[in-house]
């Protein structure tokens, strides 16, 4: 039983570690680029594993991200958000450039379709390792509206802006803004709900 | 102050905004306390997205990151030879902060958080300057604070050391071509401290720290634990 307290304090540890982190490697500590590794690699591999569809894809440009965090520890503003989105933010781009110069035209279309099933699919390797967390997560975004659930997927999975999810669903933008807004905040109302429970 | 830029911050968490979105909404985050907030739990919603794809990478991938990085350890010939090359790096001061406020915050008083941040505080405006840790003394670390008016303060040393043995101490030196000119003691301390420096480093100066003994030597006799370029 965790009181909302002790998860907020746990949090605020958890940040302090991670800016603690990026102090050092930005002082040069290769050392520290392996702790942020220890903490985060996982996520941030599985994310571009999915944005990319290859593992080998994935495993270098995750190298490149985190080659990409030891040149720019210096630069991260604590006040334009955590360290551990920050990273993901590195790692989601990398993998966008990635698409973008060397993938090819027809398999970065056929990653983005697929990005848009995402949230439903569950693959067999995912259902051995998925944590309860992550089936309750799942869970969380399978009670949203299958438009909410189409954007969100193409925005996380599919890497694309906004504008590209309106072009390429034939959607207003506002629609698309408000869908992003809306999904977001249910899902964080969904997930907060659950942790009280838990 | 501009509107809250409520409707995009979902989106900015998302990562889904334009660059120019972004940037309009990173502006704004850094002057508003409230949306940072509402942010913070938007974030823990697009993190929960990604803790949904976690998956293990091959073990050879943490060892191909650290050590593309990792300075090669040679043999090394002068005392101040074969440093890796140190970092030319300005941290921005609000790195700074909260790295000094992550360096004290988890295990000293709370008190000694508040006196350093303040310290810093004091000269907004500074140019600070990491220093590298050579791996001489394991968990070493500095940065050199030097303000941008000469006349507010002398520059300084936030350390973070090991106890010295006994009948030791840490000295900064300023390095100057091949002059190494000795710059201030700390004895008989050990955790976070600053140290002021009296010999102000100029451009192209380095700033080093090394063990030597009880009131200090004229010249390093000892590696270095931490060195930075100014
Ligand atoms: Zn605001």
């Amino acid at each position: 039983m965790s009181t909302p307290d002790v998860v907020s304090r746990d949090k605020a540890a958890a940040g302090l570690v991670d800016v603690g982190l990026i102090g050092r490697i930005a002082a040069g500590d290769a050392e520290a680029l392996g702790e942020l590794y220890d903490r985060y690699g996982r996520v941030v591999f599985g994310v571009l594993y999915r944005m990319l569809g290859s593992p080998e894809v994935a495993e270098e440009v995750t190298q490149d991200a985190f080659h990409s965090v030891w040149r720019q520890a210096g630069s991260y503003r604590p006040e334009r958000g955590a360290v551990r989105t920050w990273l993901l933010a590195i790692g989601r781009n990398a993998a966008i450039d990635w698409r973008r110069t060397r993938g090819k035209r027809t398999e970065r279309e056929a990653v983005i379709d697929e990005a848009a099933e995402l949230f439903e699919e569950l693959r067999v390797e995912d259902r051995v390792l998925a944590s309860l967390r992550a089936e309750r997560i799942r869970a969380a975004v399978g009670t949203l509206p299958v438009e909410q659930r189409q954007v969100l997927a193409l925005a996380f999975w599919g890497g694309l802006s906004q504008s590209e999810i309106a072009e390429r669903t034939g959607t207003p933008l506002g629609t698309v803004k408000s869908r992003v807004r809306l999904g977001m905040t249910k899902l964080r109302e969904r997930l907060a709900g659950e942790a009280e429970q838990a | 102050m501009t509107d809250h830029p409520r409707d995009d911050l979902a989106a900015y968490a998302l990562g889904t905004l334009d660059t120019a979105e972004q940037r309009m909404v990173g502006a704004h985050l850094d002057s508003c306390a409230t949306c940072r907030e509402e942010l913070d739990a938007l974030e823990e919603a697009a993190w929960a997205l990604a803790e949904t794809a976690a998956a293990p990478a091959p073990a050879r991938l943490r060892e191909r990151i650290v050590s593309r990085e990792r300075a090669p350890r040679g043999r090394l010939g002068a005392l101040f030879g074969g440093l890796r090359a140190p970092v030319p790096l300005a941290i921005p001061l609000a790195l700074a902060l909260a790295l000094i406020v992550a360096l004290v915050g988890l295990g000293s008083a709370r008190r000694d958080a508040d006196t350093y941040t303040r310290a810093v505080a004091a000269v907004v405006g500074a140019r600070l300057v990491a220093l590298s840790d050579t791996g001489e003394a394991p968990g070493a670390r500095g940065t050199l604070v030097v303000p941008v008016d000469p006349g507010a303060s002398a520059p300084y040393l936030i350390l973070e050391l090991p106890s010295a043995p006994a009948g030791h101490a840490w000295e900064a030196w300023v390095v100057r071509g091949d002059r190494a000119i000795p710059a201030g003691l700390v004895e008989d301390r050990a955790g976070v401290l600053t140290v002021a420096l009296t010999e102000a480093p100029a451009a192209g100066d380095q700033v080093a720290v090394t063990l030597e003994r009880s009131g200090g030597a004229s010249q390093p006799t000892t590696r270095p634990v931490l060195a930075g370029r100014v």
